[in-house]
């Protein structure tokens, strides 16, 4: 009898842990350097499975728990932080943008999301695959990759591209990716952020307890910024997501309705 | 030439350049046809006027891997044949088409086939607005 309450115990243990919110441990590599293999969600903080954690009423939600947070949709950056330090000439395109609610967004061409915005994301999740000596991250949103070495230095001959070119190295536990060779074709995080081909963005990633990575971001781009723009936020563990595809220039009518509701002379601005 | 390229350049994803917050409609109807298509699936709806005319609607939804992971089973959530119930957002053309919402099926299950009014065109804008 007693072996049977105790057996009952100690099943009964894992569940409490779970539920009064114990978190689990960092997975680490042998030489002790943290592990951020994974399917995370970007532009969330709760804890879960994607269903648990996706029941709010926002973008991507599924309704069933309307208190939940809303995650974030690819043209809003992180709430409460800093809004971005244009140049005052970058600042009118910016807001024209902003005013035509974001009809000449790249992404509406199916255009890759560029960085920071594929990772701030919510709508759709990313994989890390982590090995010593690199970090391979995949993204649903336009189906695009990043194959990040791991002490690894820029070629001298980068290419400009949408995803940049991607270097890391380890500052403690925080993983610290270090992007340049950006072409000026896409967004940062929010309606009209364009940059200039002199986008540098440096990533610190720090997995503070199983099921979260902290995410902090800083843009610099002398062209069109005044001075560093950093934004936060957090990416979550979605164990069992698997990424589906996301072929985005498969049906996309958009570019003939806007065609239409301008040369029909429909209001859309504001 | 210039023209064509200016018509290349602009483009989805924002909710209000298309739709119209201030037109919400609720349709109920046949489903006819159902597109699993990126970057949003479409749905294609029998709806009787008020005068016994029968009019299909097209209704715009989240790509297939959102629906997806949102629980919308393929081919057993809704079929063509289907009677259901949406929620949706009219076009600002005033055409027969609109982005969809919540949807009712079955024996009154609900579930969202798109996300909120606004979504994509921003909540404010990134800068700060100089007076």
């Amino acid at each position: 009898m007693k072996a049977a309450a105790l057996l009952f115990g100690l099943l009964l243990v894992p569940s409490l842990a779970h539920a009064q919110g114990a978190v689990g441990e960092v997975p680490r590599f042998p030489d002790g350097k943290p592990d951020l293999t994974g399917v995370w969600q970007g532009g969330s903080t709760l804890r879960g499975s994607w269903d648990e954690s996706n029941g709010g009423t926002g973008v991507g939600g599924s309704g069933r728990n309307p208190a939940a947070p809303v995650v974030l949709s690819s043209n809003d950056r992180p709430a409460g932080q800093n809004s971005a330090p244009y140049q005052d000439w970058a600042a009118k395109k910016v807001l024209e943008s902003f005013r035509k609610r974001g009809i000449d967004d790249p992404t509406a061409q199916c255009l890759p999301g560029g960085l920071p915005r594929s990772v701030l994301v919510g709508l759709f999740p990313q994989q890390f695959v982590q090995t010593p000596t690199q970090l391979v991250i995949l993204y649903e949103y336009m189906h695009v990759f990043r194959v990040v070495p791991i002490n690894g230095k820029h070629p001298d001959d980068v290419l400009p591209s949408y995803m940049g070119d991607s270097v890391a190295r380890w500052d403690g536990d925080t993983l610290v990716i270090d992007v340049i060779g950006f072409n000026d074709k896409t967004w940062l995080s929010g309606v009209g952020t364009f940059h200039s081909d002199a986008l540098h963005v440096t990533e610190r990633y720090r997995r503070v307890d199983k099921d979260r990575i902290d995410y902090e971001v800083t843009m610099e781009d002398p062209k069109v910024l005044t001075r560093p723009w950093t934004l936060k936020n957090s990416l979550m563990l979605r164990e069992g997501t698997r990424l589906q595809e996301y072929i985005c220039a498969e049906n996309n009518l958009d570019p003939g309705r806007y065609d239409k509701l301008i040369k029909d002379g429909v209001k859309f601005e504001r | 030439m210039a023209s064509v390229l200016l018509l290349i350049a602009l483009l989805h994803h924002s909710f209000g350049a298309e739709y119209d917050a201030n037109k919400p409609v609720t349709l109920t109807g046949v489903v006819t046809a159902i597109e699993w298509t990126n970057p949003h699936t479409h749905f294609y709806l029998d709806v009787k006027d008020a005068k016994g005319k029968v009019v299909n609607w097209k209704l715009e939804g989240y790509p297939p891997s959102v629906l997806y992971r949102n629980g919308f089973k393929r081919d057993v959530t809704m079929k063509v044949g289907d009677t259901v119930t949406v929620f949706a957002w009219r076009a600002r053309d005033g055409g027969n088409w609109a982005h969809s919402r919540e949807l009712t099926y079955g024996d009154g299950k609900k579930m969202f086939l798109g996300p909120p009014a606004g979504t994509g065109e921003g909540a404010a804008p990134a800068v700060e607005v100089k007076p």
